[in-house]
């Protein structure tokens, strides 16, 4: 079901973008991790009373003044967002759109490989690609963490917020996987798989912003992703997580389906 | 034995375009040579063939197996020149060809290299770099090298230079004395003369005729442009009887077909400063031999 000379090209390939991303969100979590201040609220806050409108719109605002509120606040309602988004729309477009507008995946075809067995290689390269930016964001802000404000953090709510992120990136990179297999076009694979996703978060964030909007929050997945919710230990926190990851799972074997019946004009 | 076959196959993309009803069968040993026109369904029929694409009516096979359901077991012994050579972009040829042996799950590189040889090919550099030949070559070894019982070549020379042309004209006759069925569609008529059983025409998505070789070369009509000294001379020349298609100055276009003396025997009665025998493609004689018009 995989065949791991592919696998092992994927990941080399995505290397150099999973360092690019992984050197953004450290200097994102090193920057607004030392504006933390326990005694007198974050310089953040101070930000966050001055403008609170377009604070909110990027999900910025603490729930509390605990260490875990603070960086669910400022880093897991846009940085943590936005940047496995990138990574998932290139990721996908890369790994299956493009071989096939290019040509390149006849030399994949034309072997004894099956195309699930391509695809679902593929699906796992993309998915290593996610699972390793959240984890490195997880140990990242544990270490970083820690060293600032030893035993401010409480690591199992961070760590459980951290697996709400790789079930709403599970989600969206199914969605761009999805609509890589269905295109054979590289520029609708990208405009469908980047479109929706991106749509979905400018949705969010128009629900965050108003109070005559918050109805929009119905109209986007994103909503399933509730990290207050996962914070404050409410199940509604933890199904959102799960529904993201069953929605995941459906998107990833759709791929897989569709891809291996589809005509290839290669 | 037939090897492939095809029954019936049909893909219509509408405006005559794609394949209609066609049939045709390769036997065990056989180089059989398939051509025809730009767009009239060549690629279509191999990437049938590929199982890249699903038959609309009909079907094909390979060694019995079927070629959409089949298609990754069929790949085990088949080895395909695409007609176009795209690669991934940051390869080097060597990365290239180790990737597909592994990818593959090939065992001996023995013959990689043994054809890296004889096609004179340092597939060191970047592919993204490689002249249209060199690529060419690298498809070339990456269909040879796992030693396939089936080929299919997709126009395999193109962008070669004559010499390496004739090269993998010896490697497609020694395959097919080792007994390797091969699907060849091409446009040098030297290629397929010297390599192909059979040749199929195509033309618009429909087989044209099947036919032996020999058949088409024993009706092929060549054309030889006669000069002569002056326009006087050509104007005689031509009133001799032979069959003339064209008379240009002191130029005279004759057609022959299976009477070069009577030719030789006229020409040595007249001031000729030179003889030419201008190239014809494939489908030209083809086409020829069968009366069809283009349309």
């Amino acid at each position: 079901m995989i065949n791991w000379t592919l696998y092992k090209r994927g990941v080399q390939g995505s290397l150099r973008m999973l360092i690019i991303f992984a050197a953004v969100i450290t200097m994102y979590f090193t920057v607004i991790i030392s504006m933390f201040d326990p005694a007198l609220g974050s310089a953040l806050d101070e930000f966050a009373k001055a403008m609170p409108e377009l604070m909110a719109m990027v999900g910025m605002n603490p729930a509390s003044a605990e260490l875990v509120s603070f960086l669910e606040a400022y880093l897991y309602g846009f940085i943590m967002l936005v940047f496995p988004m990138i990574f998932s729309m290139l990721s996908a477009n890369k790994l299956i759109a493009r071989h096939v507008d290019r040509g390149s995946m006849t030399y994949l075809l034309a072997a004894p490989v099956k195309r699930q067995t391509v695809v679902f290689t593929q699906m796992k390269v993309m998915g290593t690609g996610i699972f390793v930016l959240v984890l490195y964001a997880t140990l990242l802000g544990i270490v970083n963490c820690e060293i600032s404000f030893p035993g401010e953090l409480d690591i199992g709510k961070f760590i459980l917020l951290n697996a709400g992120v790789l079930c709403l990136h599970l989600f969206i990179g199914g969605i761009c996987f999805l609509c890589s297999c269905i295109f054979n076009d590289s520029k609708y694979a990208v405009g469908v798989g980047a479109g929706i996703p991106a749509l979905g978060f400018i949705l969010q964030m128009m629900a965050n912003a108003g109070k005559e909007l918050e109805n929009v929050k119905y109209a986007t997945f994103f909503t399933l992703f509730d990290s207050d919710g996962i914070i404050a230990g409410e199940l509604g926190g933890v199904w959102g997580m799960l529904a993201l990851f069953a929605g995941a799972i459906v998107l990833f074997s759709s791929a897989i389906v569709i891809f291996s019946k589809k005509d290839l004009h290669i | 034995m037939s090897v492939c076959e095809i029954w019936g196959l049909t893909r219509d993309y509408g405006k005559g375009r794609g394949v209609f009803d066609l049939s045709f069968s390769i036997n065990r040993g056989e180089v059989f040579g398939f051509l025809g026109p730009n767009g009239a369904g060549k690629t279509t029929t191999i990437r049938h063939l590929m199982g890249f694409l699903k038959p609309e009516k009909g079907y094909c096979t390979i060694g019995g197996m079927d070629c959409w359901k089949n298609r990754a077991d069929i790949q085990r012994t088949l080895g395909y020149i695409p007609g176009e050579m795209v690669f991934f972009d940051d390869m080097t040829g060597v990365d290239f060809l180790s990737f597909m042996a592994k990818y593959r799950k090939t065992k001996s590189n023995s013959r990689t290299k043994e054809l890296l040889d004889r096609f004179e090919l340092d597939a060191r550099s970047k592919l993204k770099k490689m002249s249209k030949g060199m690529k060419q070559k690298v498809g070339i070894v990456a269909a040879f090298m796992h030693d396939p019982e089936v080929l299919i070549l997709d126009e395999p020379t193109s962008g070669l230079d004559p010499l390496m042309q004739s090269r993998f004209i010896e490697l497609v006759l020694e395959e097919k004395a080792r007994g390797k069925t091969i699907l060849m569609s091409s446009h040098m008529f030297e290629e397929v003369e010297r390599t192909c059983n059979r040749v199929a025409i195509i033309r618009n998505g429909k087989l044209v005729a099947t036919d032996a070789v020999e058949t088409l070369k024993a009706a092929q009509e060549k054309k030889y442009v006669v000069t002569l000294e002056n326009e006087d001379a050509a104007a005689a020349f031509a009133g001799e009887g032979l069959r003339v298609s064209d008379v240009s100055q002191n130029q005279v276009t004759v057609i022959v077909q299976n009477n070069i003396k009577e030719l030789i025997s006229v020409m040595n009665r007249y001031p000729i400063t030179d003889i030419i025998t201008p190239n014809q493609s494939l489908e030209e004689i083809f086409m020829q031999y069968y009366g069809g018009g283009r349309s």
